[in-house]
């Protein structure tokens, strides 16, 4: 049966962001911008209703010629990898533009809008994709539109950290369009036919070196989006300049995009190499871990603390995904969703309190917790959460990852805890220093607390995080069947690297060379 | 000695119809500007435009054509149609950037539009010639009317500089040139390219005197395309030609030349291609990287372009070196988005300036999406597409050349190709960010509110998505018009794509 | 290699030609220099005046108009000498080379380059 839900849920924002620069005054613009972003997130709710939790391949699929002289087509697909990623987008999506019609934006709206809501489409376009093309437009799409909303509603440093988020991004994802177009090239060499399309790339046969180039084309684009160390120096700037619209999306969904290539392309094409190289990611994700929750504890700047938080806690989603096993990379999944409530919801808070004392220095705050009640308890709570307390989301993923890793490699779990305690202990700290004692500063007495539209940003937040923390059933067994197919594909690749190595390396070499004349 | 024989002369009135109709209007034109005033020359311009139309309808009815005539002298092919509307196209928008642009600046019109039209008239001979003569009457006609467009600013300074260091060099290439092609027909004792490729079909590697012509040709053509190292004109001529006229130049007359270029060196060299496809190598290389190297320190924006437009010659010439059918799908696909989006790129900057103010400067650009946000965005537009990020057709250029190139075996200059886009990405964005990111007063001046070159620019911005995000008819129209005129010429390969 | 000689011998005798006719016109000249050598050669007179005198621009004007028919001239006297294996198609030829000049001429005539004043 045709629909066609998944095209309206990508391109219904970019419709809106066309018609809100129609707009003429501020608050009509606020409320189509909410509007456009609403609808998006009612299509995919309704499509997470729908979706068939045994299906492990794609589900609402469209598909049309697009260039057919180069095999690209049109190719949209939703399963249990994205399923929850896309919800998550149109969710964090519709809260920011809620949450920065309130004062946080205070010029240019009509063109903030325009970017956020092209963003979304860029963001679910590169999530539905099907297609390596339409993916790598989509991936592209979604660079512009940030780098505008940091270099000009951002703070501070903002054009330096645009730059640099730009710069980053654009020489990974070039290799990858390189790395794409070769595997393309060796597809049609093998098959005859030219398609760009997924499915039909799988069943490509590479030279071990080869694989290699190919596998580091696709991991370095993303890598550099994850941010794994060491190449994660954009995050820190782009996070901390970056307006808390700009924060949340770049921290709740963005990231995700580089996890997501990893489970969604880099792993299923390269099998082989994502195995052997488990361990130098295992060993980068578990530096990552320690290293990002060690800067956070010596930051004073409230914003750059939850950014290196959001190093450390992608270091375990990166864990999570090469321990290859359901257990890890349904953690890993589990832990995005985790990262992007927990982490879009500091974001805001922080965003709340810059924006009444504009300011973020842990020191100038202390004795919060007297002044403005409502605002600790949420900020505790979302703590609570991103530290992993049993009982909230945090807890589950970080659970599964770590059941994973060890059945993988068990030293690497000794660190990943270590990571746990230290985040707890940053985050506490933190806490304590801005909530705790007595009010030190005058400008602190006079504080107003959370308004009604602010709590109603965070409500729905809190409330996926309970959620997510008692009952994460529904969720896993929708992710199961995609990640298990998916990992099918790795235990395949597996057993060919087990055979002894000549008599694979003889099968591929005569076929290839009868392909290329 | 062989008697003159017209019948020989296969007179074919009908493929040259474009030709005859731009050269007639040129003419034309500049009778009747005689007594028009230079504050009322819209007419003129009108007038011009009308005409360029007329041949534009024409060159349409003629695609499908297929052969020669005048005895190999014109290459009626879908080819040379290909390029006549590209180019037309070209002139179309950068008349419509001038209507204005020439009674704000006092220039006279009569001669502007003519020699618009002449040098329309050399790119359009260029890309229809079949034999070198006629080509090489083309590369003249073509570069001496734009040495006098370059110099059409007459009481600046600059604008004197840039034409008589356009003309010095030009003059220069020409020379190598004319001199390689003496040695061509030295070695195959042939002017026609049919036949020439004939020629080399028979053992002749390593044969000095096709080689020193093949090479002196190399650098002829190098200098029309600003490859590097034969460049150094480029950002003076570009800075100081008046703004259409640079547009022209960056677009109209990289067209004409790499019609001609591709024509003799990828389809007619091709027998003899492994002596020269490792120097067109490392010549792509050099243009891509040091285009974009020194295009990173400019200040004004024109300069800047003209750096740019050097390292986009560098990207096609990755094209030209991978050969195939494919690759001159692709260059021809590229050429057709480069110059919508380049001239878009152009207008915007002409929208910007005003007679006796220095307003080429980048800083000049500060602010200009808060004043003007049509404007800004438009010229964010060309930017990101000349940047090349998807969907706009600067990307889908790339795109399609990069995968020739890698289907050729070219990975390793693709790489190159790849890391200067990113390269490229610093200074095109740097622009961006004077326009949207830094506080500033940027005035537009009265050119940017004018009909016509609002015109041209909503033409170019809808040419730039349009072939990105929809460029199936544009890829088979690239595509058809290379492979029917030369796929039966060119060897096939398994790795070449559709 | 040895198919490049002919190139070599090419730039050589070049060279040399030019380096024959430097150095005979150094041997041969007599150099008996004076005051009087030393000026501008003006029909034997003593110059007068500067040698910075301008020319008024219409000299080069018309200057340029008669190249324009000296060239002119340079074409047809061939075409005249085969009007008749040429015919119809020559004449035609020649009409369209003449009329392009025409158009010039009446170009440069409008514009003023004929007037003197």
């Amino acid at each position: 049966m045709e629909t066609y839900w998944l095209t309206g849920l990508t391109f219904l924002p970019l419709l809106g962001a066309l018609l809100v620069l129609t707009q003429s005054d501020e608050s009509s613009t606020w409320r189509a911008a909410a509007a456009f972003s609403l609808i998006p997130l009612a299509i995919s709710i309704y499509l997470l209703i729908r979706f068939d939790p045994h299906e492990p391949g794609y589900q609402f699929v469209e598909q049309y010629a697009w260039i057919p002289q180069f095999g690209i087509s049109y190719h949209l697909g939703l399963d249990g990898i994205s399923l929850f990623l896309v919800v998550l987008t149109t969710l964090l999506m519709s809260l920011s533009i809620i949450y920065s019609g309130g004062g946080d934006i205070g010029y240019r709206p009509r063109e903030f809008c325009f970017f956020m809501l092209v963003l979304e489409t860029g963001l679910l376009g590169a999530l539905l994709a099907v297609d390596l093309f339409m993916f790598y437009v989509f991936w592209e799409v979604m660079l512009i539109p940030m780098y505008f909303l940091i270099g000009i509603w951002g703070h501070g440093n903002k054009i330096y950290a645009a730059f640099k988020f730009i710069l980053f991004t654009m020489l990974g994802s070039i290799l990858m369009l390189v790395a794409i177009l070769y595997l393309v090239h060796l597809a049609h060499l093998q098959s005859g036919a030219i398609s760009f399309d997924l499915p039909n790339l799988y069943s490509v046969r590479l030279t071990p070196g080869e694989a290699e180039w190919l596998f580091a084309g696709f991991a370095i684009a993303f890598a550099v989006k994850v941010p794994m160390w060491p190449i994660h120096t954009w995050l820190p700037d782009a996070h901390t300049e970056a307006p808390t619209a700009g924060s949340v999306i770049l921290a709740g969904v963005m990231l995700k995009m580089g996890t997501y290539g990893f489970v969604r392309f880099a792993i299923p094409l390269f099998p082989e190499i994502a195995m052997q190289a488990t361990p130098l990611f295992m060993a980068l994700a578990v530096i990552g871990i320690i290293y990002g929750a060690l800067v956070a504890m010596v930051q004073p700047d409230l914003k750059r603390l939850v950014a290196y938080s959001s190093v450390s806690h992608l270091g375990f989603v990166m864990l999570g995904i090469f321990a290859l096993n359901p257990q890890g990379v349904e953690g890993a999944i589990y832990q995005m969703l985790n990262h992007g409530l927990s982490t879009g919801a500091l974001f805001l808070l922080v965003g709340m309190i810059y924006l009444r004392r504009h300011t973020r220095e842990i020191s100038e705050f202390g004795g919060l917790w007297h002044r403005i009640p409502i605002f600790a308890a949420i900020f505790m709570f979302v703590m609570l959460s991103s530290i992993g307390l049993p009982g909230l989301n945090g807890f589950i993923g970080e659970f599964l990852i770590m059941l994973g890793a060890y059945l993988k490699i068990p030293l690497a779990v000794v660190f990943a805890v270590l990571g746990i305690i230290l985040g707890a202990l940053y985050m506490l700290y933190a806490y304590e220093r801005v909530m705790f004692g007595p009010i030190t500063k005058a400008v602190n007495e006079t504080l107003a607390d959370l308004t009604w539209r602010e709590i109603g940003v965070m409500v729905p937040l809190i409330a996926l995080m309970l959620f997510m923390g008692f009952y994460p059933r529904p969720l896993l067994a929708r992710m199961e069947p995609s990640v298990a197919a998916m990992l099918d594909r790795v235990q395949t690749a597996q057993v060919r690297l087990e055979k002894p190595r000549p008599a694979a390396v003889a099968a591929l070499d005569p076929a290839r060379r009868t392909a290329e004349r | 000695m062989t008697a003159f024989n017209l019948a020989a002369i296969d007179i074919a009135w009908l493929p040259i119809c474009p030709l005859i109709i731009v050269g007639v209007s040129a003419m034309a034109v500049l009778l009747a500007g005689v007594r028009v005033r230079d504050d009322e020359s819209q007419g003129l311009g009108v007038l011009t435009l009308a005409l360029i139309a007329l041949a534009f309808v024409f060159a349409l009815g003629l695609l499908g054509q297929s052969g020669i005539a005048f005895a190999g002298a014109i290459a009626a092919d879908n080819f040379a149609v290909f390029f006549e509307l590209v180019i037309l196209i070209s002139a179309a928008l950068v008349v419509l950037m001038s209507i204005d642009y020439l009674p704000a600046f006092g220039l006279s019109a009569a001669e502007y539009y003519a020699l618009l039209l002449f040098s329309t008239f050399g790119m359009m001979l260029m890309a229809t010639g079949g034999d070198l003569i006629v080509i090489f009457i083309g590369f003249e006609v073509m570069s001496i009317s734009v040495y006098v467009l370059a110099g059409f600013l007459r009481r600046s300074l600059k604008s004197n500089e840039a034409a008589l260091k356009y003309f010095v060099m030009g003059a220069f290439s020409t020379a190598f040139l004319l001199y390689g092609i003496a040695l061509v027909y030295g070695a195959t004792g042939t002017i026609k390219l049919g036949p020439i490729r004939a020629a080399l079909s028979n053992p002749m590697a390593g044969n000095p005197l096709l080689l020193s012509g093949i090479g002196l040709m190399l650098v002829g053509f190098g200098f029309k395309v600003a490859a590097v190292p034969f460049h150094m004109w480029t950002p003076d001529a570009y800075e100081g030609a008046p703004t259409p006229v640079t547009a022209f130049m960056a677009v109209g007359v990289k067209l004409g030349a790499f019609a001609g270029f591709i024509r003799i060196f990828m389809v007619h060299l091709g027998p003899v291609s492994p002596d020269w496809s490792i120097v067109l190598w490392v010549i792509a290389a050099f243009t891509m990287t040091v285009g974009n190297l020194v295009a990173l320190v400019q200040v004004n924006i024109k300069r800047m372009l003209a750096y740019s437009a050097i390292a986009h010659a560098g990207y096609i010439l990755v094209g030209m070196t991978a050969a195939g059918s494919q690759a001159g799908g692709a260059i021809l696909y590229y050429l057709l988005g480069y110059a919508f989006t380049n001239l878009g790129a152009f207008a915007a900057v002409i929208a910007l300036e005003r007679r006796g103010v220095e307003s080429d400067l980048i800083t000049n650009y500060r602010g200009l999406a808060v004043r003007h946000p049509g404007l800004a965005a438009a010229m964010a537009l060309f930017l990101l597409s000349l940047t090349g990020v998807p969907p706009l057709a600067g990307f889908l250029g790339k795109f399609y050349i990069f995968s020739a190139a890698l289907n050729a075996g070219l990975v390793w200059l693709v790489v190159i190709a790849v890391i200067n886009s990113v390269i490229s990405a610093y200074y095109y964005i740097a622009v961006i960010v004077a326009m949207y990111m830094r506080e500033g007063e940027a005035v537009v001046g009265a050119l940017g509110r004018r009909p016509a070159v609002i015109t041209a620019l909503a033409v170019a911005a809808i040419g730039t998505v349009l072939i990105g995000i929809y460029p199936e008819p544009y890829i088979t129209g690239a595509l058809h018009a290379f492979n029917s005129a030369f796929g039966a010429a060119l060897p096939r390969t398994a790795s070449i794509l559709p | 290699m040895l198919t490049w000689v002919p190139i070599g011998v090419t730039i050589g005798f070049a060279a040399l030609v030019v380096a024959i006719m430097v150095t005979i016109n150094r041997l041969v000249a007599p150099r008996h220099r004076s005051p009087v050598k030393d000026l501008p050669f003006e029909c034997g007179n003593p110059p007068s005046g500067s040698a910075w005198g301008r020319f008024s621009v219409h000299f080069y004007l018309v200057a340029i108009l008669f190249l324009v028919f000296d060239v002119e001239v340079i074409l047809l006297i061939p075409w005249a000498a085969e009007i008749r294996r040429l015919a119809g198609f020559g004449l035609g030829e020649a009409l369209i080379f003449i009329a392009v000049l025409v158009v010039g001429l009446v170009y440069a005539w409008q514009r003023g380059a004929l007037d003197w004043d």
